[in-house]
Parts: C-alpha cells; sequence; structure tokens
C-alpha cells in the first residue's frame, strides 16, 4: 500500500470520513480520490479503522451516568433557597408559637409569674405602684400618682401597652379609676418640649461693622 | 454505535454551548443530552488508547468531573475535546496509581492480550481483525492521535489540545501511525 505524495489530500481524508469539510475542498478532495488509486485504498482503509475502533468500544449505560451527574447551578440555588425558606418558616413557627404562649401566660399572671392580685397600698417599687394604678382594685390611684410622677408614668405605659390586648382590664375600671388613668396620661403629654427654637442668620454684605457684629462683619437675627 | 454529536464542527460545538447554557439554567435533560452525544466517543478513546477494564466507570468519571467544572469551560476548545483532555488525565491517573499499587506490568499485558482475544471472536471479518491488530501494535501516544483523528474525526489542532502536544507533533504522529498499519497490512 503506497502513499500519495499529495499530502494535502491526504491529510483531508479523515474529515471526509466525517463529513467536516467546506463545500469547495470536499469537491476537491473527492475529484483527486476519483483519479487516485493510493488515496481510494486509504480512504478504505480508514473507514475499516473507524469501524473496528466504533466496534470494540463497549455501549455505555447513559442513565447510569446521568444519575451521578451533579445537579445544575440554578436547580442547587433552588434547593439552598428552599432550606432558606424553610428554616425561615420553622424559625417564624417556632417564635410565634413561643410568643403565644408567653402571652397566654402573661394573661394569666403579672410579671414574674405573680398571679394578678391587688396590690398592696404604698408599695415600694414603682413598677408595683404602677400595677396598682390600672389593675382594677377599690383603691385610690391618687396616692400612688403623687409619690413619682416620671416612674408612674413610664410604668403607666408599659401597662397600657399590655392592656392593649384582648384580655385588657380597662373595662373592668370604674368612672372615678378611668379619670385617675387620664390623669396620668395628662401629665405623661405635659412634658415640656426640649427642641431648640429655629434660628435664622442673615449676612449683611453692606454693613461690615455692624454695632453688634463682634468684628465679623455679620448680623445676627433670630 | 451511534455518534449523535457528529456532523459539522461548527454546529455540534454551538448545539454544546446551548445544552451547557441550558443545564446551567436547571434544565437536567441537558445533561442527559450531552451524556448521549459524547459517551460513545469517549468510550471509543478509551478503548483506543488502551483501556480494557471498567470504561463505562472511566467514561462516568470523565462527565462527572466536567460537569463539577463546568464553569472552568470557556468554550476555546469544542466540548468533546474538552471531555477528551479530562477523561485522558483520568486515565493517565489511573494508570499511575495501578502502577503504585502493584508492578505487574507483564500480568496486565497477558490479561489484555487475553481480553483481545475474546473482542477477536466477536470480530468475525478477518480484515477487521488485522485492522485491529495493526492499530494495537502503535505506540501509546500513535494510538491515541490516530484514534482520535481516524474515528472521532478530530483536527490536529483540537487533537493537540486533547493529548497535550503540538498540533505539528500531532500531524506526524498521524502519519506515522497510518504507515505503521500500512506496513502492518502489507506484511
Amino acid at each position: 500500500m503506497n502513499d500519495c505524495p499529495n499530502a494535502e489530500i491526504r491529510d483531508q481524508l479523515p474529515d471526509l470520513i466525517h463529513e467536516r469539510l467546506e463545500v469547495s475542498m470536499r469537491a476537491a478532495v473527492l475529484a483527486h480520490v476519483a483519479d487516485c488509486v493510493d488515496c481510494r485504498e486509504e480512504l478504505e482503509l480508514l473507514r475499516g479503522v473507524r469501524a473496528v475502533l466504533v466496534t470494540q468500544a463497549p455501549r455505555i449505560d447513559i442513565t447510569h451516568v446521568v444519575a451521578a451527574l451533579p445537579k445544575a447551578p440554578a436547580q442547587r440555588r433552588r434547593r439552598q433557597m428552599d432550606w432558606r425558606i424553610a428554616a425561615a418558616v420553622t424559625f417564624l413557627a417556632v417564635g410565634g408559637s413561643s410568643v403565644a404562649l408567653l402571652n397566654r401566660t402573661t394573661g394569666v399572671t403579672v410579671g414574674n409569674g405573680v398571679p394578678p392580685v391587688a396590690p398592696v397600698i404604698g408599695q415600694a417599687t414603682p413598677l408595683a405602684s404602677s400595677a396598682a394604678n390600672a389593675v382594677p382594685a377599690n383603691v385610690a390611684p391618687a396616692n400612688d400618682s403623687q409619690a413619682r410622677p416620671a416612674q408612674v408614668v413610664a410604668s403607666a405605659n408599659e401597662q397600657a401597652a399590655a392592656d392593649v390586648s384582648p384580655g385588657g382590664r380597662f373595662a373592668d375600671l370604674n368612672e372615678g379609676q378611668l379619670k385617675a388613668l387620664l390623669g396620668e396620661i395628662d401629665k405623661l403629654q405635659a412634658v415640656p418640649v426640649t427642641e431648640p427654637e429655629p434660628v435664622s442668620i442673615r449676612v449683611d454684605a453692606k454693613s461690615p461693622a455692624a454695632p453688634d457684629a463682634g468684628g465679623g462683619g455679620a448680623a445676627h437675627d433670630r | 454505535m451511534t455518534d449523535p454529536a457528529r456532523g459539522s464542527g461548527g454546529s455540534d460545538d454551538r448545539q454544546d454551548l446551548e445544552l451547557i447554557a441550558r443545564w446551567k439554567a436547571g434544565d437536567e435533560r441537558a445533561a442527559t443530552e450531552l451524556v448521549e452525544r459524547h459517551a460513545a466517543a469517549l468510550a471509543r478513546f478509551a478503548v483506543s488508547s488502551g483501556e480494557r477494564n471498567e470504561v463505562d466507570e472511566l467514561v462516568q468519571d470523565t462527565f462527572v468531573r466536567a460537569f463539577n467544572s463546568l464553569d472552568g469551560f470557556r468554550g476555546d476548545s469544542s466540548f468533546r475535546t474538552w471531555l477528551f483532555t479530562i477523561e485522558r488525565r483520568l486515565l493517565l491517573d489511573r494508570r499511575r496509581s495501578e502502577k503504585r499499587r502493584r508492578d505487574k506490568t507483564e500480568i496486565q499485558e497477558d490479561d489484555a492480550a487475553t481480553e483481545y482475544d475474546a473482542l477477536d471472536s466477536m470480530v468475525a471479518d478477518e480484515t477487521q481483525r488485522k485492522l485491529k491488530h495493526a492499530v494495537e501494535r502503535l505506540s501509546p501516544t500513535q494510538r491515541e492521535v490516530f484514534s482520535l483523528r481516524v474515528a472521532e474525526g478530530l483536527s490536529y489542532k483540537e487533537i493537540a489540545e486533547a493529548v497535550g502536544t503540538t498540533e505539528g507533533a500531532a500531524r506526524v504522529h498521524y502519519h506515522n501511525a497510518m504507515r505503521a498499519v500500512k506496513e502492518f497490512l502489507d506484511e
């Protein structure tokens, strides 16, 4: 079996088998092969070798290979997102349950698990005194409110927040107690405004030696 | 064995890139299509490189490694060439580890000869049998280059990328292999 001297054409023979030649090149190679015995023999040899190589390769189980592949990146991201959502839902569920349980507990007890009994008049702590203001008991609230007004107001706020709940105790107050409570709220609103008054500054360029300028040449005007 | 990925090179490459993009977007069927397109070629390359044992496992490992590092595939070469590169690297690693584990080269050659005999019985045609032996007599590099050129239709540039050599060296290996095959058949 001889080699054709046209190396360029011989180089193209495998591409001819695999249909990878452009139209013009394919036509040129086919024309050469038609007239060249060596190239025809080599072409047949190449076809035979290709057939052998294809035949001896084992068949691959595609399903088996695909099953071993990693998940697509988008799928992985989706799975991570699913995990995050699940974690968030779990967190909310556990947190919500805890809050609900806590609310139910605080609806029965006050403070550190102490049952809501009527407080003793003139109790030392301000929290207890505010509780005395809010808890429906036949006690005159004015006694405590006179003692330390600021603390009473703060604790009244806390108590008011607690009373917004469905199990609030406003409905149990009589008219006198409500008035006393409103009086405490009025005191809360009576806190003086601490914001400074607005100040406006005007610069007078024509009078550098203004009498009140203090050497800067600017007149301050409130 | 069918080869669904081979038509004209450019459109095949584009189709591979589209499938890769689809897989990255979450389409698992694209992965199946990619495996279907290239699994047979990888098996052929493994066998023509002298691998006889667990070819399916080697092909699977190649795909797993390729899909795990698809972000690193920039499309400079064709997807199939890139797969050949990965498979060849795995093949070399496997051989190195086997050689380290036990140095029994001669026994392996005997085993290989036995398996060739078993395969021979499947190849009825005398000409085919002679062709097969002619290819087997080539040096490992010649066999790789010859197989990629003849069985897969890769260009010299693609072969050079897959085998880790230059385009000119790949051409020389191919022509030397062709001459050796012809000489064997003429004996």
